[in-house]
């Protein structure tokens, strides 16, 4: 009974013959143990397939030529014509069923489905072929596996729509130039707040505190139509990035109660020997606790470039003339257009998305623990 | 909360039932110059607090009194706005398109990522590369996840029906069938879940083993674990998950929007299957310049949002279990 059993101990206790159970035992729990990893590692890589296969297939649309991107069905690698030199030309190869049999010929144009070849050894002559004659199709391209780079420059350098006169270079900075006075903003501002809440002990201090923590709960529309106006109308900062840096330099909750909660945890005996020796609230506050919170102010950075990134309703709202929108305002005028260029469109999303991974990828720690910090239970 | 440990700390006031005010201040020198120091470390706040939440929130709910377009001054004209708002038909979709999103959706995702979690909490080689691969999609900026869905979700040459084709299933119209819109917006989110996965996976990581040894030892199996054990223990987050969640689902905004195309006359498209609350209300400020009745309706939201924050938080009291 027990050697069919995975090792457990309380059948260990009832085995019969000690020696020989416990080595059977330990064979079978091996391979229940195999299967389980299996089976465990089956199941993670199934799940894992739906968050990657979106994310490889953005990256692999950025590198399609344009013939390819509506291949159907689909192909998973980008492939691309292959094409020759002819006289100081780049053509695309095609196989062409002649009356001599199947030849490689570069196409030079096609005029109502009538295509004009030439013959790569003999560069002079000129032959015209269908390429469909009923079902059946006499020129075929000629494929190969192939990474379009050239889709990055070109989806940089177009605007979102024809004749905006910006490019995606200009959104790019944009929304660079809006992220990093947003950071400022907001480290500037959020840390001495969050410092009086944490350890200046003063009266009306906690109403305060739990009047921030209220304003968490309120929906952003409530104050949204008076805040647009308020800068659009009375100070007359529309289309311009002003909105949506000001406000960052006026603390916010959420970093408020990251920081206050971080300040909390540096030992009070540090700041009160400080006081003790005359320290004012001020030095005590640049002197002792910034240097110390490192940290959080690393985790405060990385979340508020992701916000200003990422944030799409802010600029929809403040901008307009397409040499002030940002990446995300760009990307979505660009979708918006009657024919939509996918392999470019992908190709400025790899762009758009880039920073962020980069970012990921240096500071991973700063990302989880800022995730748990601002995610998990108080 | 921490006691001040000032004298004016001593003196407790106490009234009926039980209410507490806070200790009465003794003003001394001492208190005043803290006052003082403290005010201008929040002044940044404070300012802050007054211009971009308190005066906004006051005039809005003037505003929702009011027909205001804008250009000229508010008209008062009192609860009209709310009278119209309940024989809008297009207030009702949009109420139940959301409700839709906060009772399906934000459930669903939270289940989901809860499974995930466990996954990734398997002694599993080659673990940290498989939560950066189930984290990554989330970093990915929201208009740039959205175009990537419309593009997979493609009807005729995407790559979602094209493999479901493969295996002979006859794909959806997705975000051009109102049957299907929503659902697809939801595979969307559940793809950024990411977030909401590392919470549950540090969630899991701090159960006592102790605990799970424990009922390994009195003979429960994996599910009676996971059901008895591990669900409980981190059934904090998952109210605190829960609220955010369903706080920011009332909001849903840009998925919505970049979906119609920019175009204001798609917004909400197909057959106002995508009219979300926060679309609607968008399309009523900035596109019909109803200002007052938009304030109507953001208040509104304010107050839903208010009636689930309390509702789940005293529902919960039964299911939450608080540890230490």
């Amino acid at each position: 009974m027990a050697s069919n059993t995975p090792a457990s101990p309380l059948n260990r206790n009832m085995a019969s013959d000690p020696e020989t159970d416990r080595r059977s035992e330990k064979a079978s729990s091996r391979i229940a143990q195999f299967f389980q990893s299996i089976f465990s590692h089956g199941m993670i890589v199934f799940v894992g397939l739906f968050f990657a296969i979106p994310f490889l297939w953005m990256l692999l649309t950025a590198f399609k030529s344009d013939q390819d991107v509506f291949h159907s069905p689909p192909r998973w690698l980008p492939y691309d014509n292959v094409r020759v030199e002819v006289n100081g030309q780049q053509l695309p190869l095609y196989t062409v069923k002649t009356e001599q049999g199947v030849k490689q010929l570069a196409l030079l144009e096609i005029v109502e489905g009538n295509g004009t070849f030439i013959d790569p050894t003999r560069p002079a002559e000129k032959l015209e072929y269908e390429i469909q004659q009923g079902t059946e199709r006499i020129a075929e391209p000629i494929m190969e596996v192939s990474f379009r780079w050239q889709n990055f420059p070109d989806a940089m350098n177009r605007g979102s729509r024809p004749g905006v006169g910006a490019s995606f270079w200009v959104y790019f900075k944009n929304s660079l130039i809006i992220a990093f006075f947003t950071i400022v903003g907001t480290l500037l501002s959020n840390t001495p707040v969050a410092y009086a809440f944490a350890r200046i002990k003063f009266p009306g201090r906690d109403i305060l505190f739990v009047i921030i923590l209220a304003t968490m709960m309120l929906p952003f529309q409530v104050t949204m139509i008076p805040v647009y106006l308020f800068f659009n109308n009375t100070l007359g900062w529309g289309d311009s990035f002003l909105p949506l840096i000001i406000p960052a330099f006026f603390a916010n909750a959420w970093d408020v109660f990251l920081l206050r909660q971080f300040f909390k945890t540096i030992p009070e005996e540090m700041c009160d020997a400080a006081r003790v020796d005359g320290a004012s609230e001020w030095q005590i506050f640049t002197k002792i606790v910034l240097p110390l919170s490192t940290p959080v102010l690393a985790t405060i950075t990385v979340f508020t470039f992701l916000y200003a990134w990422n944030d799409f309703t802010g600029p929809l709202l403040f901008l307009n003339s397409p040499r002030n929108f940002t990446m995300a305002l760009g990307l979505q005028d660009f979708q918006g257009q009657k024919t939509i260029v996918w392999n470019q469109l992908m190709a400025a999303a790899t762009v758009f998305t880039l920073p962020i991974v980069i970012a990921f990828f240096f500071a991973q720690k700063t990302f989880i623990q800022g995730i748990k910090l601002t995610g998990s239970k108080e | 909360m921490e006691n001040l440990n000032s004298p004016q700390n001593d003196g407790e006031r106490k009234l009926p039932f039980g209410i507490k005010l806070p200790p009465k201040v003794v003003w001394t020198r001492r208190t005043k110059s803290d006052l003082r120091t403290g005010i201008l470390f929040l002044l940044p706040w404070l300012i802050g607090f007054v211009t971009f939440t308190l005066y906004p929130m006051i005039v809005s709910f003037y505003y929702s009194f009011t027909i205001y377009h804008a250009k000229r001054m508010p008209e008062w004209v009192g609860l009209q706005n709310y009278k119209d708002l309940l024989t809008d038909e297009k207030f009702w979709q949009s109420l139940s398109n959301t409700m839709y999103m906060v009772v399906i959706a934000v459930p669903l995702g939270l289940f989901a990522s809860f499974l995930c979690a466990v996954l990734l909490n398997l002694k599993v080689r080659g673990q940290s590369f498989y939560r950066v691969i189930y984290f990554l999609p989330s970093i990915v900026p929201t208009v740039a996840g959205t175009i990537l869905f419309i593009w997979l979700l493609n009807p005729q040459v995407g790559l979602v029906n094209t493999m479901l084709a493969r295996i002979g299933i006859d794909g959806p119209n997705w975000m051009a069938d109102p049957q299907w819109a929503k659902p697809a917006l939801i595979l969307l989110g559940m793809w950024g879940m990411g977030g909401t996965i590392i919470i549950y996976l540090s969630g899991l990581q701090d159960v006592p083993v102790s605990l799970i040894e424990a009922a390994e030892l009195d003979g429960a199996n994996w599910f009676q674990r996971l059901w008895y054990i591990t669900i409980p223990m981190v059934s904090p987050i998952t109210l605190f998950n829960l609220i955010t969640g369903m706080i920011g689902m009332f909001q849903y905004f840009a998925q919505a929007y970049v979906i119609s195309g920019g175009d204001k006359d798609h917004l909400g498209q197909p057959l106002g299957s995508t009219l979300f609350y926060s679309v609607y209300l968008y399309q009523n400020a900035f596109q019909y310049l109803k200002m007052g009745y938009a304030s109507a309706m953001a208040w509104i939201l304010f107050i839903i949002i208010l009636i689930f924050t309390l509702l789940l938080l005293k529902v919960s009291d039964r299911f939450t279990y608080y540890a230490g």
